[in-house]
Order: C-alpha cells, then sequence, then structure tokens
C-alpha cells in the first residue's frame, strides 16, 4: 500500500517510510527500464498484524491525561534552589512569596520549567548521540542493514513499538524514529521560552514526555551500535573484562577514552587490531565509552566512572585522552597538558577549544602532539582518530614513563605546612570531607586523614579550586591512596544489552505475582555522598534476597569496584541471568531502555497485552503489576533527570541518594490519602481502595539505610498475589528491623486479606491490624484507567 | 573558621531572602513563645555529631522532653534513638518531610499538629539546604529554626557557621530556653 507526501499525523504517520531506488538497467513485468529511478513517499508495514494502539508517536499533549492521572497521585514537592528567575531581560525576577515575574510565572511554574529545561537537556545529549550514530552506521553500512537485538528477542526495540507504533527493523527506520523524537523535543524544548507553558501541572506533564522520548532515543542508540558493532546480543554470559586503575598495563602505551560515543574509541580498537599492536597498546575508557569499547573489544578495560577522570588524568598514566560527548570534565585539556598528554577531541560538541586537525594528514598531526606544539587537536574524522591516537600513544609513551607527575609524600608533608586553615576546602566538598584536616595531619607525616577522603571523593577538585594556596589537594589525596589505587583491579561484566524474550517467559509470572520480589535497576552518575561502595551493598542485599538486579552506566563500574573474601567481584560471583538473584549490566546510558523494555515486555509476553502504539494501558500494567526500581545513587547530570523521567512515564519509581534532593522536586505521594489509592477493578468497574503501592515515585534518601527500607517497600504493587505480598512484606519488614532497629508501623496498611500476612509474623501484624481497625480489601485487577475496566467501563 | 553569616557550603546561595542570625538564644524567646505546636526534625549525622557527654541524639531527647515536643527522626537516625531506650521518636524520609510541612493542616507524627515551628539539624548540609528551601516558599506557615553549627539561609533562625565551642554552649543556652517554658 502506497501513501502520498501530503502531512500526517499519528497513527498514518507512524507506518511511513520513505523508499528510494535507483537502477541503471531493470527487466520488470512492465517492461525494460534505462536509468531508472524510482521515489515512493510512504509505505505502510503490512507485514506486521498487531493492531495499532490509541496513540502512536504521540505529541506533547497525547498522552497528558495519563500524565494527570499519575501527578494526582504523586504530587510535585518543590524544594527551589532560588528564588529568582533569571532566564529573560524582563528579569531578574523575585519569585519569593507569592509574587509572580514579569512574564507572569509563579515559583511553582518556575521549578517545574526548570525540571523540564533539565529533562530536555539529558534527552538532547542521548537523541543526539543516538542521530550521530544513525547518521554514521548509515553511512558505514547503508540504510537498509538489518537492526538485530539478538537472539530471543522476537519482541525486540519494545520501547520504540510502544511510543511510536513501528518495528525499527533496519537503520533507516531508526532515522525515521530518530526523527519524530527530535520534534517531539523541539516541542518541548519550546514550551520552557518565556511567555510558552504557565501550568506547573503541564510543564511536568512535558517531563515526562521528554523523558519517555529520551527513552525512545537511547533505545536507538544502542540498537544500531549492538546490530552493527558487534557488541553481544541479549546475552547473560557477555564477557568479564578487566577494570580499575590498577588493572592498567603500563608497560604498554596507554589511550585513554573518555564519554559516551563508541564511534572515534572503536576506532582506535580496531586499528590496533588491524595492526596487531594489541601487544604494545592499551586502550582504557572511563564512563559509558568504557562500557561499550568493551561490549566491542573485550581486551580493552574500564578504568572507572565519570569521577575517576580526574586522578586518572593526573597520573600521568595516560598517553594520549580521548574524549568523544557527555560527561567529560570540561577542563580535560588544561588538566592533560599538565601532564603532557595530548587531548584528541572527537565530537562536534565537545570540541574543547582543539585546534580542527580534521583534515591534515596523520602524520603532520602526529608530529604536532608528539612534539607537544599543539595541547591536542580536534579530529572529526573517526578512522584518522584511531591511527593518530594509536600513533601519539606509542611515540609518547618512552618519554612519558620516565616522567614523575605526582608530587612526593615529603614534598606534600612541606606544602601542607602552609596550609591557612581557611576551611575554604571543606566549605567547597560537596560531601564536607574534612579535608583541611587531613592537609594538616600530612603536615605530620600522617597520610591516613587524606587517604580516607580518596574513598569518598567524588573527584571534583573543587577543594583545589577554593584553596587559596592552589594546593593540587586531590592529587595529594591520590598519593595517599597510591597502594588503594594499585589495589583496584575488579572483574566486571560488560553489557549484555537486551533482555531475552525467553527469560521474560520464565520469570514474568513470578514477578507480577509478587514471588520474585522485585527488579532493581542501579543507574547513572557517579556523584555519590559516600564512595561508589554503597551501590554494590545495596546491589548485594537484594540480590542476596533473590530480587533481580540489573545495572548500567556508572553505577555499574561502581558496583562491580568491591570484592568479597574471595577476591570476586558482585558480577563474578552472581548470574548475568535475568532471574532471581541475577546481577546483570545492561551496559551504558543508552542501554537503560532495555530495563524499561523488560517491564514492557512483561506485559507483551506474559499479559499478551498489545504494545503498538499503546502507551497508556501498558504503564498502567507496569505501574500496577511490575515491581521496578529505579535507583540512581549518584544520580548528578540532567540526563539523568530524562532518564529517571522516562520511568516515571512508565509508572516505575525511582530513588536517588541525597544529592539528588538538588532536582529540585520529589514527586510524593500520600499513603493515608485514600483517593489517591482508589482505582478501577477492571472486571466489574468498581473503585476500589488499595494500598499506597508504589507510595511514591521519586525519592531522594539521605543514607544507604533510608534507600534500602524505601526500595523493599516501592516494589510492593496492587496485582501481588497472597504469596506474593507476603514474600516482599518479609523482606521489607527484616529490612526495616535491620537497618531501622523496629517493626515498620505501616505494614497493615498493605495486607488485604489473610493470605496476604508473613506467616511468622502474624501475631504482630494481626495486632498492628487490630490498632488500625483494618478491613478485609479485595485482591483485584487493578487499573487507573476506565478504558481498561471490561466493556469499556461504560 | 568564617564568621559570617553565609552558606556554610559555598555554592549554596540562595535568593532575596535568607535567615537571620542566631548568636544567642535569646533572640528566639518571642518566637518560642508565639509557637503552639512546635516540631523537632533529627537527621541521621545527629549519631555521629557530639554534643557534651554525649551526641547530638541525646540533645535531640533532651530538647524534646524539655519541649515536649514530637520527634521526626530522618534517613535511618530512629536506630539511635531506639538503641537509647526512647520511644518518642518517628521515622520519616527528609523529603517527606520537606512535603508535608508545606501543607498547613499536616497533623505531624503523632497527630497533634498542625506544627507552626520546627527545629531541624542532622540532615546532610545541602539535603537540608532543599528541605528548608521547600519550606520557605511553601510552607510559609512555619517558623524554621536550624539547631546545626553551620548556616542555613533558608531557616527563619540559624548558627551563622560558629566555632564549635560557642555552638555547643549555645545549644546549651537554647535548651535551658525551652526548658524555660513558654
Amino acid at each position: 500500500m502506497l501513501w502520498g507526501l501530503s502531512p500526517r499525523t499519528g497513527t498514518e504517520r507512524s507506518m511511513k517510510k520513505k523508499a528510494y531506488f535507483k537502477a541503471d538497467e531493470a527487466d520488470t513485468g512492465l517492461g525494460k527500464f534505462k536509468g531508472l529511478e524510482v521515489r515512493i513517499g510512504t509505505i505502510v508495514d503490512d507485514e506486521w498484524d498487531e493492531p495499532m494502539g490509541p496513540t502512536p508517536m504521540p505529541d506533547p499533549t497525547g498522552l497528558r491525561a495519563w500524565d494527570h492521572k499519575l501527578l494526582a497521585r504523586y504530587q510535585p514537592s518543590y524544594m527551589p534552589y532560588c528564588q529568582v528567575c533569571c532566564l529573560c531581560t524582563f528579569g531578574k525576577c523575585d519569585l519569593s512569596g507569592d509574587k509572580r515575574g514579569a512574564c507572569g510565572i509563579d515559583m511553582k511554574g518556575q521549578q517545574a520549567r526548570i525540571v523540564l529545561a533539565a529533562a530536555n537537556i539529558g534527552c538532547a545529549a542521548h537523541l543526539a548521540h543516538a542521530r550521530h550514530l544513525v547518521d554514521h552506521l548509515i553511512e558505514e553500512f547503508g540504510p537498509r542493514t538489518e537492526l538485530i537485538q539478538g537472539p530471543g528477542t522476537e519482541i525486540h526495540a519494545p520501547v520504540s513499538r510502544l511510543v511510536t507504533g513501528m518495528r525499527p527493523r533496519t537503520l533507516e527506520d531508526a532515522a525515521i524514529i530518530v526523527d519524530y523524537c527530535e520534534t517531539q523535543l523541539a516541542h518541548t524544548l519550546s514550551a520552557t521560552h518565556t511567555g510558552q507553558e504557565g501550568s506547573w501541572l503541564d510543564f511536568e506533564s512535558k517531563v515526562l514526555h521528554a523523558g519517555m522520548i529520551d527513552q525512545v532515543g537511547m533505545e536507538i542508540a544502542d540498537l544500531v551500535q549492538i546490530s552493527t558493532l558487534g557488541f553481544p546480543k541479549a546475552d547473560p554470559e557477555a564477557p568479564l573484562v578487566q577494570s580499575g586503575i590498577g588493572m592498567m598495563d603500563t608497560n604498554k602505551a596507554i589511550i585513554l577514552t573518555i564519554g559516551h560515543n563508541i564511534v572515534p574509541a572503536a576506532a582506535i580498537t580496531d586499528y590496533i587490531t588491524e595492526k596487531k599492536l594489541g601487544g604494545q597498546v592499551e586502550v582504557g575508557g572511563m564512563c559509558c565509552t568504557a562500557w561499550d569499547i568493551t561490549r566491542r573489544d573485550p581486551s580493552a578495560k574500564v578504568i572507572g566512572p565519570i569521577s575517576w577522570q580526574l586522578r586518572y588524568i593526573r597520573s600521568g598514566k595516560a598517553d594520549v585522552v580521548v574524549v568523544d560527548e557527555q560527561c567529560i570534565r570540561t577542563d580535560v585539556v588544561r588538566e592533560a597538558q599538565k601532564v603532557k598528554s595530548p587531548v584528541i577531541s572527537t565530537c562536534d560538541k565537545a570540541v574543547m577549544g582543539l585546534p580542527d586537525r580534521t583534515e591534515d594528514t596523520v602524520d603532520s598531526i602526529v608530529d604536532e602532539l608528539v612534539s607537544f606544539k599543539i595541547p591536542g587537536a580536534f579530529i572529526h574524522d573517526h578512522h584518522k582518530v584511531g591511527e593518530v591516537a594509536t600513533k601519539v600513544a606509542l611515540a609518547l609513551k618512552p618519554k612519558r614513563r620516565k616522567m614523575k607527575f605526582f608530587p612526593s609524600k615529603k614534598k606534600i608533608q612541606k606544602m601542607a605546612e602552609e596550609c591557612k586553615k581557611c576551611s575554604e576546602c571543606i566549605r567547597a566538598c560537596p560531601n564536607d570531607q574534612p579535608v583541611m584536616e587531613a592537609v594538616l595531619a600530612a603536615q605530620l607525616g600522617n597520610f591516613e586523614p587524606l587517604r580516607d577522603v580518596y574513598q569518598s571523593c567524588i573527584g571534583c577538585a573543587r577543594c583545589e579550586s577554593a584553596c587559596p594556596n592552589d594546593f593540587d589537594l586531590h592529587s595529594w589525596m591520590v598519593v595517599a591512596a597510591e597502594a588503594d589505587c594499585k589495589d583496584e583491579t575488579y572483574m566486571v561484566r560488560t553489557g549484555r544489552g537486551a533482555i531475552q524474550d525467553i527469560e521474560i517467559r520464565n520469570v514474568g509470572q513470578p514477578i507480577v505475582f509478587g514471588e520474585i520480589p522485585g527488579v532493581i535497576a542501579h543507574v547513572g552518575c557517579a556523584n555519590y555522598p559516600q564512595g561508589g561502595k554503597d551501590v554494590h551493598d545495596m546491589a548485594e542485599e537484594f540480590a542476596k534476597r533473590r530480587y533481580i538486579i540489573v545495572t548500567s552506566g556508572c553505577a555499574a563500574v561502581s558496583a562491580g569496584h568491591v570484592r568479597d573474601e574471595n577476591g570476586q567481584s558482585i558480577y563474578e560471583r552472581r548470574s548475568g541471568d535475568f532471574d532471581a538473584g541475577g546481577v546483570l549490566n545492561v551496559g551504558s546510558c543508552v542501554s537503560n531502555p532495555h530495563i524499561a523494555g523488560a517491564a514492557i515486555k512483561i506485559a507483551a509476553i506474559f499479559a499478551k497485552r498489545n504494545l503498538r502504539g499503546n502507551y497508556a494501558e501498558i504503564a498502567d500494567y507496569i505501574h500496577n503489576r511490575v515491581g521496578a526500581v529505579g535507583i540512581s545513587w549518584g544520580a548528578m547530570s540532567q540526563k539523568a533527570a530524562s532518564i529517571a523521567s522516562g520511568f516515571w512515564r512508565l509508572g516505575v519509581p525511582v530513588i536517588v541518594g541525597p544529592h539528588g534532593s538538588k532536582y529540585r522536586r520529589m514527586l510524593l505521594g500520600k499513603a493515608e490519602d485514600e483517593r489517591a489509592w482508589t482505582v478501577y477493578d477492571a472486571r466489574t468497574g468498581d473503585r476500589v481502595l488499595t494500598a499506597p503501592a508504589p507510595e511514591h515515585l521519586f525519592y531522594a534518601a539521605e543514607t544507604v539505610a533510608e534507600a534500602n527500607v524505601m526500595t523493599a517497600k516501592l516494589v510492593l504493587r496492587p496485582n501481588d498475589t497472597g504469596k506474593g505480598r507476603s514474600i516482599k512484606l518479609s523482606h521489607y519488614i527484616d529490612i526495616h528491623e535491620k537497618y531501622y532497629g523496629f517493626f515498620p508501623d505501616d505494614v497493615w496498611r498493605y495486607i488485604r486479606r489473610d493470605s496476604d500476612i508473613p506467616i511468622t509474623l502474624k501475631d504482630k501484624i494481626l495486632a498492628q491490624m487490630k490498632e488500625n481497625n483494618w478491613k478485609e480489601r479485595k485482591i483485584i485487577d487493578p487499573t487507573l484507567l476506565k478504558e481498561q475496566v471490561m466493556g469499556g467501563g461504560s | 573558621m568564617v564568621m559570617r553569616p553565609v552558606p556554610w557550603q559555598t555554592g549554596e546561595i540562595c535568593g532575596p531572602d535568607s535567615a537571620k542570625s542566631l548568636t544567642k538564644a535569646a533572640v528566639l524567646k518571642r518566637d518560642l513563645s508565639k509557637a503552639k505546636s512546635p516540631l523537632l526534625i533529627v537527621g541521621s549525622e545527629a549519631a555521629t555529631e557530639k554534643h557534651g557527654k554525649g551526641d547530638m541524639v541525646d540533645y535531640a531527647i533532651a530538647l524534646s522532653e524539655a519541649g515536649k515536643m514530637p520527634i521526626i527522626a530522618t534517613g535511618g537516625a530512629i536506630k539511635a534513638f531506639i538503641e537509647k531506650g526512647f520511644e518518642g521518636a518517628k521515622s520519616m524520609g527528609a523529603m517527606e518531610v520537606a512535603f508535608r510541612l508545606q501543607d498547613p493542616e499536616w497533623k505531624g507524627p503523632n497527630g497533634k499538629g498542625p506544627h507552626d515551628l520546627i527545629f531541624i539539624y542532622g540532615i546532610p548540609y545541602y539535603m537540608q539546604w532543599t528541605l528548608l528551601s521547600g519550606v520557605m516558599n511553601f510552607g510559609t506557615h512555619i517558623t524554621a529554626i536550624t539547631l546545626g553549627r553551620y548556616y542555613q539561609p533558608h531557616a527563619k533562625w540559624s548558627f551563622p557557621n560558629m566555632k564549635e565551642k560557642a555552638y555547643h554552649s549555645a545549644l546549651d543556652e537554647i535548651l535551658e530556653l525551652v526548658r524555660g517554658g513558654k
């Protein structure tokens, strides 16, 4: 079936794609043609017999009704970071009290607007990444290259199916989906302009829209790279790879890659493989590029999360630094210059002020970099990057290994005597670490306190910026912790990609019924309040209780950076299967939609729900049935904000660490507000009170203890069976007693009938139920959507 | 040591409104006498902060008993209260507290509110900063007094980044003031 090129919306738009072919000579049933060129506006994907749902490719208001249901239950709690607005020349406008700005906006609206701005920025970063990958891979492999998520993934690209109504089967399809996402982002970004949206509620709805679009863009980014670049394909046994500063072999030339976009880093490992230089050069990555290079080439190494950048650059071990995009230290050139490491920037979004050498010959660029005539170069041709980076690293390694970059302890002790005791280092530290006291101890030759600070340090170096003596305090910490750095040697499982349909088939029922108590995803950045070990400890606490643990991004690195008494990381001692007790790393930031995808596929496979353009129904299903919780303990970036927003729209709660309170808005429920927890019984259409589950949608926890207790609570779902609810409550009570020291006083709220009560705790719970005038409730088929009631709710 | 009333964490500056400097307990007299229902909020750091012969959990217990005010313990601080045999504290998340304090009808942890005055300390500096911002902007019925050592601009009253000795003396004076009745 052919469609014309006239503008279309909704369903039609979701099905179309442009087709073009050209033939010098063609012998067809219609005759013989020379110089044939045919352009077709659109072709409908007739082969997919799944009926189209109500909201393919929704615009920013397409799912507004669903958003408002969520936002009525989980109300925004704003904590302004600033009382003024300074976004236009009307301002600055004082919005304190009940004042409004010159444009008419009030404080609540302004806070929601800033939240939307953050979600847009995060979404833009992933989407631009996806666009680059799609365009680049089309150029390399052709538009008709098939997209393959892996064996056992018949329902590939579940997020794209759900949102767009399309099955992206080729790179060309991927490009159409990215087109749609870019249009949506333009709309949600434009809403933040002065004199556009005015309601906090509609700003928040657009936050959810930007988050959903972000999920689609990320899914496409990972799908296209998995399909074409030789990554593990939905593989529970993705390779274990070396990780940690101590794993880097300084006998070889070292290339450090930082960022998120695999293309230049892949060119480096490809060049090394092609020239058989693996014995002389090694490649280590930081942040998500680390995961993606090891997915492509398991001989590459994961040095550490985002917060390890400064300590590794300053160590001088990297002979060349190659940056691509996102989460790169913006002073990377300045820092690398201090240790005579040239920087190669490769991405138009992060040129870093370097001269453009894209058109120059490899030899001339190498000469300039090796002789330090230029501190680095912008090379926008990844093939050239591979060759230049390798040649520069090999040329510089012999000279650079003789250099020492960190001061000796003796020198630090001497410098520490000049400390002015002004406390500015402590005041600048995000985690209030006792930096000054540690420096004062170093005066006396005691380096243990500096070593302690290293363990919690997020590597921001704000202490140095604040120091009136310009001391390199972060370097001092690294010197004090030299032995710890050398000991950072771990084996971590690289990103497996999607979850297989067969895995979902095996666990779908126990998850929906609550017998596997939950799926917990540790994702995001490394802005930890007390170091990355917390991520490991949280993951282990729940893995040993047979929850399914999924990891991605920097959190996936931190989870693997703890060894047990047998010297094994969590990835070595636990299975990579999507099953009870498994700990599976899906990959980089753009792999996060595999986590959302698993929840979506539960609805498709276990409950046989249609996904195609059917967002609200599936989100309602997940929200009421799939006990999934996202945790981003070190959430820092706007990307983390947009990733979280995508999970919120699916009804999946997200917990962040204490720094996450600076996102300045939580989405919180009120357990005692019965109206908020009253849902439809899909079987009867009756309005029925359920438990406050999940109680919150976005929550910053102050401590690991609080995060663990909240996680155990937020996996509760209205649809849990009696057995499932009883298992979940057993864990909640046990974790609550362990970390808070007492039996939780809200268990009664989650008891619907006798079968929900954990048998060994019956007496205590019965007493609590009596005290609170508990009444028996039905176990229903819960939905927030009237149209999901049998017969359409009429 | 910085003595000016500027935020302890240098980047955490705020908008047009900022807290008054709490340099002596007596300045609180008026607000304490007006308060009908005070509430004490104590965060996770209280258990590791020393005060006198005990810690800031002991101080909270003393202050609560002196002012007959309920305690909310955040971030798992409840465990320290229980270990000390004190049963008058309730556990809530700091973010839940920030949310509830914006509601003038909220009855508080024991159902005896609404509360019109809070004492607060022990939550990580930046998190308390955001919590108090929510209170200052949307919980305008609340008088917020921070009892941490460092300046919190979003309270009504805050210590101005005190030296340790002076800080602990000031805490004792406040305890005496509360004990002295309203």
